[in-house]
Order: C-alpha cells, then sequence, then structure tokens
C-alpha cells in the first residue's frame, strides 16, 4: 500500500499524492491506516501542544484527543492547499487557542486602580537573555506560577498574540489583560530571582 | 533603563522557546489517541473490513490474520479487535511495552 508502507519516520513528510491516499483510507475508516494517520500526524502537533501547556503537562492528553478527533470530524475538507501536518497544525492553533480562552475567561482577573509598574528586567535576569536555551530553567520557574500568569506569559510571548487578540479571545478589556501580564512578569521575575540565589 | 519594545523583546526571546526542535510524543499517548479515533470511527458505523485492509495492501497481525482468513461475513470481519488484546492495554499504559507482534498497531507506535 503506497500510503501505508512508506511512513517509516513519523518527521519525513509524504508526497501529497500520499498523503491524499492516506486521508481517503482513513475517511473510508480502515484501520490500519488510522494507525498511520497517528503515526504520521501526532509528533509535530505534540510539539506544538507541549511547548504551549508546559509546564502544566497534565493537560496534553485531553486536549491532544480533542485535536485528533476535530481533524478526524473535518477530515472530509482537507483540500491538500497544505500538506496535511500544516493542515492539522491549524486545527491544533485553534484548539491551544480556545484552551487558553476558556482558561483566562475562568481566571481572576481583577481591574484594581493600581498603577500599573511597567516590570523592568533586572540585571540579574538579563545576564541570562543570551542564555534562552536554558529551557528547562524557564519551565520550571514557569511552573511555580499561577496558572493564570504562566498562560498569560506563554500565550503573549510564545504564540506571540497581541494584548489586544488576548483581550478579544479572553472576554477581558485590554487593560486587565496588561495587568494580568504585568503581575505575571513580575512573579516570573521574582521566582527566576528567587531560584538563582 | 530598557524601553518598553526592548523589554517585550527580552521577555519574547527568553520565553519563546525552540519553534524548530520536535519532540517525539509518548507512544503510550499514540495509543491512546489511536484507540480513541477508532471508538470514534466506530460511532458512526462499523470500521472497514479486515479484507479491505489487505486488499489496500496493509499488512495484519496474527489475530487479525486468522480472522481475515476465516470464512465469515464481512460484518464480522469489522469488529476492532484489538480491544480484547493485551497489547492495547500495554501500549496504552507504558511507553515502549513488551510488544513485539509483527504489524500490530500498538507495536508501530513504539517507534
Amino acid at each position: 500500500m503506497e500510503a501505508g508502507s512508506a511512513i517509516k519516520k513519523s518527521f519525513e513528510p509524504l508526497p501529497s499524492y500520499q498523503e491524499r491516499r492516506l486521508v481517503e483510507d482513513v475517511l473510508s475508516k480502515d484501520r490500519k491506516a488510522t494507525a498511520e494517520f497517528v503515526a504520521f500526524c501526532v509528533d509535530s502537533v505534540y510539539s506544538f501542544v507541549r511547548k504551549r501547556l508546559i509546564p502544566r503537562v497534565e493537560m496534553i492528553d485531553d486536549l491532544m484527543q480533542e485535536i485528533l478527533l476535530a481533524a478526524w470530524v473535518g477530515l472530509p475538507k482537507f483540500r491538500g492547499d497544505a500538506s496535511l501536518r500544516t493542515w492539522i497544525l491549524g486545527i491544533a492553533r485553534h484548539k491551544v487557542d480556545d484552551f487558553y480562552r476558556r482558561r483566562l475567561r475562568d481566571s481572576e482577573i481583577t481591574e484594581e486602580n493600581e498603577p500599573l509598574a511597567e516590570p523592568v528586567l533586572e540585571p540579574a535576569l538579563d545576564r541570562h537573555l543570551d542564555a534562552a536555551a536554558e529551557q528547562d530553567r524557564v519551565d520550571r520557574t514557569l511552573a511555580l506560577l499561577p496558572e493564570a500568569y504562566t498562560m498569560a506569559l506563554i500565550w503573549r510571548y510564545r504564540d506571540e498574540k497581541s494584548v489586544r487578540e488576548m483581550a478579544e479571545l479572553s472576554g477581558k478589556t485590554e487593560k486587565a489583560v496588561e495587568r494580568l501580564l504585568a503581575r505575571a512578569r513580575e512573579n516570573f521575575r521574582k521566582e527566576w530571582t528567587h531560584a538563582q540565589s | 533603563m530598557p524601553s518598553p519594545d526592548n523589554t517585550e523583546r527580552q521577555w519574547r526571546t527568553l520565553l519563546a522557546g525552540d519553534e524548530e526542535s520536535w519532540e517525539s510524543a509518548p507512544s503510550s499517548l499514540k495509543a491512546r489517541l489511536y484507540s480513541a479515533l477508532i471508538r470514534r470511527q466506530q460511532e458512526t458505523g462499523p470500521l472497514a473490513s479486515l479484507d479491505v485492509s489487505v486488499a489496500d495492501g496493509h499488512d495484519v497481525c496474527v489475530f487479525e490474520r486468522l480472522v481475515q482468513i476465516a470464512p465469515v461475513g464481512d460484518s464480522a470481519k469489522a469488529p476492532f479487535f484489538c480491544t480484547a488484546c493485551h497489547a492495547r492495554i500495554l501500549a496504552e499504559c507504558f511507553d515502549n511495552p513488551p510488544i513485539f507482534w509483527a504489524h500490530c498497531p500498538y507495536v508501530q507506535f513504539k517507534g
């Protein structure tokens, strides 16, 4: 079988005709093709999702399942304009946005009138900016923060959402999102510095 | 004191992560996702018969082969036989489980 037998390594791309064949076989509910579909698509989606959910890794399973089932439902609409992996990553992006939106909407974001201090990176943190490759340390620090702070930072800086987008998606005001981000940055900085001392 | 733009850039640099790197999903996650996807497919009617899989050039495991060559109708070859297989259970619970059946989808997920 062309599509199936060619899928040896999950990171290798497939020619478009093989992708179409794979999609047709999955839609016909061929269990073997479905297994190949999972083997072919899951790694790239997992990488994408994990980077956005870390350190809340316990949430990855549910979100991955939601994404894959949504892909199955939407598969008849796959036209092959983009690669299959790119198409599924588009679904994953929407699902991650939905997830963040729900979480931030449910979080306590107050609109106090406290002055919004623009956080300034302290020299101790600044020195480490060149060592952003220390991803583990970043993730460990994120894990120490309240969930809303972690999500706000990842959504803003890892997913590059604007404050306006975050506000629209979460149903909050821009001011509330800015305050949330300011508190999140301040907390991150404190934890980062504390871990260093 | 850095400008707000510069500060934003620094935060982005620190938190962006490495978009280029890929990380393989745990094999147990793939197994659970596969089982979930099959269950969802079954909600809309029976799976394709094993005869269809074989005709499409797919290999089947030894248990599936026994069913596939049996003189029974298509409907008897459509159930998801992995539901009753220990390989599925081990694969869903453990990463790189001790299962070695040739052409078993759950073995395929071991990578």
